[in-house]
């Protein structure tokens, strides 16, 4: 089944492990098929989204023709022309003064798989395969070419195939050479058993679209929202909108607004500018509507509802002010306005351009003009039947109205964008050409057209690659999309739980990360089955990143309904031609976004039943993944009507049709109506539509592998899905071809004891996460306070828990040439002369590295070791790559890496690190359960409690951490573990297998019964130290215990003494560059509450920036210092020749000495102008220092002092001084 | 550059003061797609001679490397 679900009454938990078929499936992978093919299903949204931009897609052709998103692209763009001629004013529109008429546009486009380049002439194997591109850092990308054509005037079609780069390849896609690879041929290809691919590989690392929730398509959603009256006068909070979707996937959105007057308008954006025209002049231009179709076409004969009919009024008589008539009319009008901002070719008419907006921008999923007129229409009504309170608003943030914006959609419009760009660039390049004047234009040149298509860059493939590696839009349109980047993540494989959960996360947009109401993160009930409810982080992103449930499919095919409307009208539906419907009776049938028919209420219900009969019983080729939304009538509901959507990205998911029993795949649309019961127990008779086809099947891959996660209170849970992926597992199993920069390892990787059945249906086997330990629940040594758990040293000594972590170093000598792409190479990987690799007194370095300048494989490696050496050619000398990490470390692998054509010498190496990660105190440990601890001892095993069998055991943690958490899931867990590991049995954890009559404690206690044990699960114990038995009974069992990534030795950080910051003469901050732990305000403050002064001078400023400085007693300042040389005695200088008070050092205030010399002229001065001159420095700001605090007064004569402050204070007086503002110390 | 006092005359900063091994060394790797070994001297293309693979492994040193084991 391709969501991997099955039938409930095969869910029989084998109580194995499967050990030896395991064995054997990793010895000898499948040769056909593979191992767990269920991966290979749950990433097929990315891969079949990405195959459907090709016309060998392999998708099924639906109502198409079966051709790639990119040939419907490439028509979507259409032509784009240049004149020659200089189109003189006065010229009328028309052929005449433009000169000769140049068209261009795209042919087709093709991709080719990646390969090796033609420049390498001896590689046996010519294709390339990703795990090459991981291992060498580069792209994994396959040649892209466009065939472009061009006509002059009516001459012969002309064309040339035009390179565009290399564009990145999705892995495992049409495109790949991995593509339908069986187990044993993708081992043989360094890729793990289970490749599932849907990733690109950029630069080495893998990269991956994520999903992002947009509105529903083709489907008019009504809203209020207050900022629509900020739109201008007369604008009100009401409006009706719609995402329409090209047959290509580009989309556009139109808003239809409603004045206080009773006018709409309709609203529309281009190229990021929204404009905003009466919705009237597009109902004329769309069909030429007399004033009474529209009319009639919006009241539909209830001429009574006066609500309606006033506001038409309105409506066709605030339109007479245009004095526009005819649709042509219209067209010309519309064509008119706009032929500035569309960048047509200059001879179309304005009635052409006003039927090219209206094609492109107005409704665009649909064809005919005549289609989008009733859809309009419909739009109208919405719209007034909202602003009446007929019917209530939609919410947008429902995913109910929502969809998936897929990674191949994405990039097939990004793709489309730069083709058109380039385009435009050639059409632009010759208009400006054309208005230079430049000699070399010549439009029957044939070599002038082409040398202009050269010049153009057409380098696609790099902003392709670009846009992956970044996840930035780089868009003059914007795409129809709230967002510009975050499109793209790295697939992280720090453990395979992590990486999976990765191809199922879904967005919700940056834009809404940043709004300040919770409304958008609202866990709603729409959602149930599609978006897990327990895997979302918490925290900032909690409930705008969500993980699809494990069952949810995005639609990827698209369907065939051509045949659809027919159907229905010969089953009752009223044809959506024909002239007379009473609106009060009908309500209408949209399939698409497309008016199809108008049918009364118990038609409606009647039809909607019909064709789920026929698409589950695959009559009348209805196909399964039709969704039939029918909307009842409700007093102020939702806005009835008979809804159909039939188009890729929807969100879908299988449950059981009681009617028939047969499989039903339903939307989230839908779903809204229906009464699905969880379990066939819960099914009511005459309203139960649909079963589940298992309980479980609302929950996330992840959040389904917490074991008896029914019996957790439910923050619990989502704790979990959150440490599960934080994990220390095991990452791959092709570990010896990854590069990632960081990889964690469990070397002791075990299989649960304990596990639901998806287990076994994931494949989980083949990447254990975490070790069975032996747990006891008592308090004992005091050590297991607060969440702290206790070891038991011999369980460590043992190897539990033991971890490896991974690192990266890349030597590049092109970077450390400085990006200089010169052909002759200056850095050699190697020794030079200088270097004494023998006898006695060989080079350091030589332990580490070998003749070739890499590192020994095996070496350790210490902080500051070298890791690699080279040798300038221009000076001789052999210099030395260190390892930067800061702990011991073990070379691993050391790669050469060739370059793209396998013809130039080694420049490039990538070096794996292996790092051990003992368990030490500090690092942290969890069970499934969100109970998360510190290692606080390893305790020596003689003192650890043991039971009556002798047992001791491997973890202890405290009683404490029950109660209040409540996580009765763990106790089970336990006393199923303990069970299962007496009996050998593989212990079915499904989550809603036990009921009130028939619970866990009983199933297990039985076994623990059976087993020799009490049936609860306690045991009596003895101290460790005494040997006298406790008390009480002990809890214990065996519970999986996670190892999760964050330890102490990359988080601990301490400083005495170390950099400081230069300007401030403060600590630095950052573990990274050994800085301090801040000692903020808050610290302060306590601090200062606990009248501990002395501490505070202490961690603010002894071990701060604690500074001397001087300070002139006379004007206070800090800044003023001078030094004169005094080793030649006093100077005397000046007329007077005085000797200039200085202090014993030479120091002295320059302030006050200036201000000294200045005074005899200064009172020349007020003599002869008989007024008093200002006197010296005046400060503003003064600050008091008790003569205690002066460190050195000085003793022989001169005017400063010595005192202790802040350096930053020193800075921040001189900061001020800059200002004008002087600061004063007043020292007594 | 050199940590063995003495052996470089410190006013020789060129490092004209050659030691014997020609820096030519040929070295042992491995292919990474095809296994094969290939000799590879220094400043030679790095390419498979079997199958014409453009990545390449270090060999495992022949040193004795002694691990902690505690």
């Amino acid at each position: 089944m391709p969501d991997g679900s099955f039938p409930r009454t095969e869910v029989k938990i084998k109580d194995t492990f499967d050990t030896i078929q395991r064995e054997k499936n990793f010895k000898n992978p499948p040769q056909k098929g593979h191992s767990v093919p269920i991966l290979n299903e749950f990433v097929t949204p990315h891969l079949e989204s990405f195959n459907a931009l090709f016309d060998d897609s392999g998708l099924p052709a639906g109502d198409g023709d079966g051709r790639g998103l990119l040939s419907l692209g490439l028509k979507d763009i259409g032509e784009r022309v240049v004149f020659d001629g200089r189109g003189e004013i006065g010229s009328v529109s028309g052929q005449r003064g433009w000169g000769n008429r140049l068209s261009f546009w795209y042919e087709s486009v093709s991709v080719a798989r990646p390969m090796v380049p033609e420049k390498d002439q001896q590689a046996r194997e010519r294709r390339v395969f990703p795990s090459e591109a991981r291992e060498r850092l580069t792209s994994y990308r396959g040649r892209m070419s466009v065939k472009l054509c061009w006509r002059l005037n009516d001459n012969p079609i002309e064309s040339e195939t035009r390179d565009c780069g290399l564009l990145p390849i999705m892995v495992r896609s049409v495109r790949c050479n991995l593509r339908g690879m069986s187990s044993a041929e993708l081992v043989k290809h360094h890729e793990e058993p289970e490749e599932f691919g849907g990733y690109f590989v950029i630069n080495g690392n893998e990269r991956l679209i994520r999903y992002l929730i947009l509105p529903r398509r083709n489907h008019v959603i009504a809203l209020n929202r207050p900022s629509f009256t900020n739109r201008g006068p007369s604008y009100t909070p009401h409006a009706v909108q719609i995402r329409c979707v090209r047959s290509d996937q580009t989309a556009v959105t139109n808003t239809l607004h409603y004045l206080s007057n009773g006018n709409a308008m309709f609203r529309f954006s281009w190229r990021k500018q929204e404009y905003v025209i009466p919705i009237m002049l597009i109902l004329k231009a769309l069909v030429g509507a007399s004033d009474k179709e529209i009319f009639e076409g919006i009241i539909m004969q209830d001429y009574e509802n006066t609500f309606m009919t006033d506001r038409v009024e309105l409506l066709l008589r605030s339109f007479k002010m245009y004095s526009l008539c005819t649709g042509d009319q219209c067209l010309e009008y519309l064509g008119n306005k706009f032929r500035v901002v569309l960048n047509m070719p200059e001879d179309w008419t304005n009635k052409a351009l006003g039927v090219w907006i209206i094609q492109k921008l107005v409704l665009v999923h649909l064809e005919t003009p005549r289609d989008k007129f009733r859809m309009l229409l419909f739009m109208l009504q919405k719209l007034f039947s909202v602003v009446s309170k007929s019917c209530t608003v939609d919410n947008p943030d429902s995913p109910q109205h929502q969809e998936v914006l897929l990674p191949g959609s994405l990039y097939g419009m990004i793709l489309k964008e730069r083709l058109e760009e380039a385009l435009t660039s050639i059409q632009r390049t010759i208009a400006i050409d054309v208005s230079r004047g430049e000699g070399s234009v010549d439009f029957f040149d044939k070599r002038y057209i082409k040398k202009v298509i050269a010049r153009t860059s057409y380098d696609i493939g790099a902003k392709m690659a670009n846009f992956l590696a970044t996840g930035n839009l780089v868009s003059p349109t914007g795409l129809d999309l709230q967002q510009a980047s975050g499109f793209t993540i790295v697939a992280e494989k720090l453990n395979w739980m992590r990486y999976i959960s990765h191809f199922r996360s879904i967005h919700r947009g940056a834009f809404f990360a940043e709004l300040k109401t919770t409304t958008v993160r609202k866990l709603l009930p729409e959602a149930w089955g599609f978006l897990c409810p327990v895997h979302t982080p918490d925290g900032t992103p909690c409930g705008l990143l969500n993980h699809l449930s494990r069952t949810c499919r995005i639609v990827t095919a698209p369907l065939a309904v051509a045949h659809i409307p027919a159907l229905l009208a010969a089953h009752g539906m009223t044809q959506a031609f024909s002239p007379y419907i009473d609106g009060r009776r009908n309500l209408c049938v949209q399939l698409d976004g497309r008016v199809i028919g108008w049918a009364p209420p118990q038609t409606l219900k009647q039809l909607a039943s019909n064709l789920r009969i026929w698409k589950t019983e695959g009559k009348h080729q209805v196909p399964l993944d039709l969704e039939i939304g029918y909307v009842p009538t409700s007093h102020g509901g939702q806005y009835p009507g008979l809804y159909l959507f039939s188009t890729r990205a929807r969100m879908m998911r299988p449950v059981k049709y009681l009617a028939n029993g047969r499989d039903d795949q339903i939307g989230s649309f839908e779903q809204v109506y229906m009464d699905i019961a969880c379990t066939p127990e819960e099914i009511e008779p005459n309203v139960s539509t649909h079963v589940e086809h298992s309980p479980t099947s609302f929950l996330s891959i992840l959040a389904n592998l917490t074991p008896f996660s029914d019996f957790n209170q439910s923050p619990r849970n989502i704790y979990q899905c959150q440490m599960g992926k934080q994990t220390m597992g095991t990452p791959a199993t092709a570990l010896q071809h990854r590069t990632d920069n960081k990889l964690y390892r469990l070397q002791t990787g075990q299989t649960p004891l304990v596990r639901p059945a998806l287990h076994n249906t994931y494949g989980m086997d083949s990447f254990p996460n975490g070790t069975n330990a032996i747990v006891a629940v008592i308090s004992y040594t005091g050590y297991d306070m607060e969440d702290a758990m206790i070891l038991n040293k011999s369980a460590h000594e043992r190897g539990f828990a033991y971890g490896t972590v991974y690192k990266s170093q890349t030597v590049d000598l092109k970077d450390i040439q400085g990006g200089r792409s010169t052909s002759n190479l200056n850095l050699h990987f190697g020794f030079g002369y200088d270097i004494r690799t023998e006898g006695e007194k060989q080079h350091s370095c030589c332990a580490f590295l070998d003749l070739d300048g890499l590192p020994f494989v095996g070496t350790k490696l210490s902080p500051g070791d070298p890791v690699a050496a080279y040798v300038d050619d221009t000076s001789g000398r052999t210099k030395f790559v260190k390892y930067k990490g800061d702990e011991i470390a073990y070379v691993d692998t050391v790669r050469l890496l060739g370059s793209d054509a396998g013809d130039s010498e080694l420049q490039k190496v990538h070096i794996t690190l292996r790092i051990t990660r003992a368990p030490v105190i500090g690092d942290k440990f969890s069970s499934r359960h969100g109970q998360k601890g510190v290692c606080s001892q390893k305790w020596p095993t003689v003192d650890m409690p043991f039971t009556e069998s002798g047992m001791q055991p491997d973890v202890i943690i405290n009683p404490h951490a029950f109660p209040s958490r409540m996580t009765i899931g763990m106790l089970v867990e336990s006393m199923a573990g303990k069970a299962g590991a007496m009996h050998g049995l593989a212990q079915d954890a499904t989550p809603f297998q036990f009921t009130e009559e028939d619970t866990a404690v009983d199933y297990f206690g039985d076994q623990l019964l059976a087993a020799g044990y009490n049936y609860y699960g306690h045991e009596p114990m003895y101290s460790g130290i005494t040997g006298q038995e406790f008390a009480a009974d002990i809890y214990i069992g065996v519970v999986y215990y996670q190892r999760l990534r964050h330890m102490v030795l990359d988080k601990f950080q301490v400083r005495t003494t170390g950099p400081v910051d230069p300007l401030t003469r403060q600590p630095v901050k950052g573990r990274k560059r050994a800085g301090g732990i801040r000692f903020g305000e808050m610290e302060r403050d306590a601090l200062i509450a606990h009248g501990t002064s002395f501490l505070l001078q202490d961690r603010l400023m002894n071990c701060s920036d604690y500074s001397t400085a001087w300070v002139c007693r006379t004007c206070g300042s800090l800044i003023s210092l001078g030094y004169d040389d005094v080793t030649l005695g006093e100077q005397y200088i000046g007329p007077n020749a005085t000797p200039k008070p200085t202090g014993p050092g030479g120091e002295y205030c320059r302030v006050c000495r200036a201000a000294a010399e200045d005074e005899s002229s200064r009172a020349r001065k007020a003599l002869e102008t008989g007024q008093n001159g200002v006197k010296g420095v005046h400060s503003d700001l003064k600050v008091a220092i008790p003569s205690q605090h002066v460190l050195g007064r000085s003793s022989k004569g001169g005017d400063l002092d010595i005192v202790a402050i802040p350096y930053v204070f020193r800075y921040l007086c001189a900061e001020l001084a800059a200002m004008g503002i002087a600061i004063s110390l007043e020292v007594q | 550059m050199n940590s063995a006092p003495g052996t470089n005359n410190p006013s020789n900063p060129a490092g004209t003061q050659h030691f014997a091994p020609p820096v030519r060394q040929e070295m042992e790797y491995l292919c990474a797609d095809c296994g094969a070994k290939n000799e590879i001297r220094s400043r030679e293309p790095i390419r498979c001679r079997e199958c014409g693979h453009r990545i390449m492994y270090k060999k495992r040193t022949k040193r004795m490397v002694q691990f902690e084991a505690r």
